[in-house]
């Protein structure tokens, strides 16, 4: 299974299937639960974001796209499109690379490597409220542990209210989540590396090529698949970003670190702009399909290759 | 025979200094990475004035257990855990079961509009949920379930089917028709071959999609956020997330607190991890 990740995957062969009417009811339950809960829900608010909704009024009334046409002259709205793209590049690139560099130097390390595999990804079965919570309570300004430890080794005037002051806030959101996503990235490499033969790296080296090349030349090349699917992942995963954000900041201080998905909420269920804050869904989920889609594409027609 | 033999003995030093590096590298990178969990456990055990006279960093001058206890009752533990045991106690296996069947389906048996099914299906993987928020409310409300725990199934049950559906689906692929064959001869429906012989063989990937979806399923804050609101429904995350509110400056108190939540999930990790990191690889590979 894991080798696969490495080289392409073999051919399938085609089989003859076997249809009738109990196909139906084999595929109904999970269809039906999925177009109820999520396909049909999904739709219905790309209808409400055409509207001026507050969310409780028994009335609404058709506003075409004059949501959509707010968003872009809404400085909030722009700011949190701008750290969610933000997010999403420091959240994939960091995570990223520092996955494949453990799992580099763990490959490498046989004896110690299920112990530290199981460290490094640890943070990510977590609940992201629970990680929150450690970490706001470790950027505590005063006897947290962060400024308690930069004033103990003489970088006191580095100590600062990491998540209270707008320079600082989102960084201090995104320490976090780079905590939490590098596992993921870091077992898929580790599993990749395992299927690229020893072989490869047997002749490089009687051919006197250094670890850098080797790297290089075998190690990159081979991981391509793993790349691809790795970044595919972790894309979609960053435009679901709200719990870290919603858990330290709540967006601020003074809107700084809001992202989409925060905006959404708020508004809907704090502002009562429903309809606003379902156009702030609609835009977020449809850069969010439109990243995802190869992903998506490649899983649906794999067999055919 | 000597001559090779001799310039190897004489690499041998580099080869033993750079993995030494290397392991050492890791090995401070493991502990800076585990540190935050350190500093908890240090500080839910020592008094609170041990604690604000001489910081987290220092070694406990104090033994105590009563963060423990204080943080339990108002953490509102003993009913977050019972809600979020009840939900992913009720939703892992009928999510596990359907999924399956479905992957079944579109693996196995001669579907219609099949490419177009799983791309379908597939893209689900994509959506974030707050795009449902606002009319799942609503739905959730005619049916009589908001702040009740069980109003979270449905959408719980539709968040996850893409990603079980793509898992099984490429499990149940690989699965060669051969094995159906024979039991096809003797007049076996496909329930029967679903049940009998698809189900049994594929122990490991229903095992691992179902810790994944438990794990994602006891995590989930925010359709949780917006559907309970009474503090005796509320699932772990909501709670957590109540008492971080109130338990800002008590800070062995919120270690405590912190470590209630998480170190029954990090010791189940522990146990769990093999089939959790060979479905994070199963889930990844081509479908």
């Amino acid at each position: 299974m894991t080798a696969t990740l490495a080289a392409p995957p073999p051919t399938a062969r085609r089989r003859p299937r076997r249809g009738g009417a109990s196909v139906w009811l084999f595929a109904l339950p999970a269809l039906l639960a999925y177009a109820a809960f999520l396909v049909y829900p999904a739709l219905q608010s790309v209808e409400l974001s055409l509207t001026d909704w507050n969310g409780i009024s028994p009335t609404r009334h058709f506003v075409g796209l004059q949501n959509y046409v707010d968003m872009f002259q809404d400085d909030t709205a722009l700011l949190a499109l701008r750290n969610n793209a933000v997010w999403t590049i420091v959240t994939i690139t960091v995570p990223v690379v520092l996955g494949l560099l453990l799992a580099v130097l763990l490959s490498g390390a046989t004896r110690l490597k299920p112990l530290l595999r199981t460290v490094f990804y640890m943070p990510a079965v977590l609940p992201l409220v629970a990680i929150a919570t450690i970490w706001g309570w470790l950027y505590e300004p005063n006897e947290g542990a962060i400024n308690v430890a930069l004033r103990d080794v003489g970088l006191g005037f580095l100590a600062q209210s990491w998540l209270g002051q707008s320079s600082t806030a989102l960084l201090a959101v995104m320490i976090p989540a780079i905590w939490v996503r590098t596992g993921f990235p870091m077992v898929l490499y580790l599993a990749a590396l395992q299927g690229i033969p020893a072989e490869l790296y047997e002749s490089a080296r009687t051919e006197g090529a250094t670890r850098w090349q080797q790297f290089w030349y075998i190690t990159m090349p081979s991981l391509r698949p793993a790349h691809y699917i790795v970044i595919a992942l972790s894309l979609i995963d960053s435009f679901k970003v709200f719990d870290l954000v919603y858990a330290m900041t709540y967006g601020g201080p003074g809107n700084t670190t809001q992202v989409l998905g925060t905006l959404m909420y708020f508004n809907v269920f704090r502002f009562y702009h429903a309809g606003y804050g379902t156009a702030i869904a609609v835009v977020i989920t449809l850069i969010a399909i439109a990243c995802g889609i190869p992903y998506v594409l490649s899983q649906t027609r794999a067999e055919r290759r | 025979m000597s001559a090779p033999s001799a310039a190897r003995a004489r690499r041998r030093p580099r080869r033993l200094v750079v993995p030494l590096v290397m392991t050492a590298v890791l090995l401070v990178i493991a502990v800076f990475w585990f540190s935050p969990f350190l500093v908890l456990i240090l500080t839910s055990i020592r008094t609170s004035s041990d604690f604000l006279q001489h910081g987290p960093l220092s070694a406990p001058s104090s033994f105590t257990l009563a963060n423990f206890g204080e943080a339990w009752d108002a953490g509102l533990f003993s009913s977050t855990y019972r809600n979020s045991a009840l939900i992913t106690i009720v939703k892992v296996p009928i999510g596990v079961l359907i999924s399956a069947m479905l992957a079944f389906a579109l693996a196995k048996l001669r579907m219609p509009l099949r490419r177009t099914i799983m791309f379908a299906v597939f893209l689900g993987l994509t959506i974030p949920i707050y795009i449902t928020l606002v009319p799942l409310f609503d739905t959730i409300r005619q049916l009589g379930l908001i702040d009740n725990v069980f109003g979270l199934l449905g959408p719980y049950l539709a968040f996850g089917i893409p990603f079980e559906v793509l898992v099984l689906h490429s499990f149940f692929r690989a699965v060669p028709e051969e094995l159906f064959e024979a039991a096809r001869m003797d007049g076996a429906g496909n329930w029967r071959i679903f049940f009998r012989i698809m189900l049994p063989l594929s122990l490991p990937a229903l095992v691992t999609v179902a810790i994944l979806d438990a794990v994602s399923t006891w995590n989930e804050l925010l359709m949780a956020l917006v559907l309970l609101n009474s503090d005796a429904n509320k699932t772990l995350p909501l709670g957590l997330l109540n008492f971080q509110g109130q338990f800002a400056t008590d800070y062995t108190g919120l270690a405590a607190g912190i470590l209630i939540a998480v170190v029954p999930m990090l010791v189940a990790y522990a146990i769990l991890q093999r089939w959790i990191v060979t479905g994070l690889t199963a889930g990844a590979i081509k479908g």
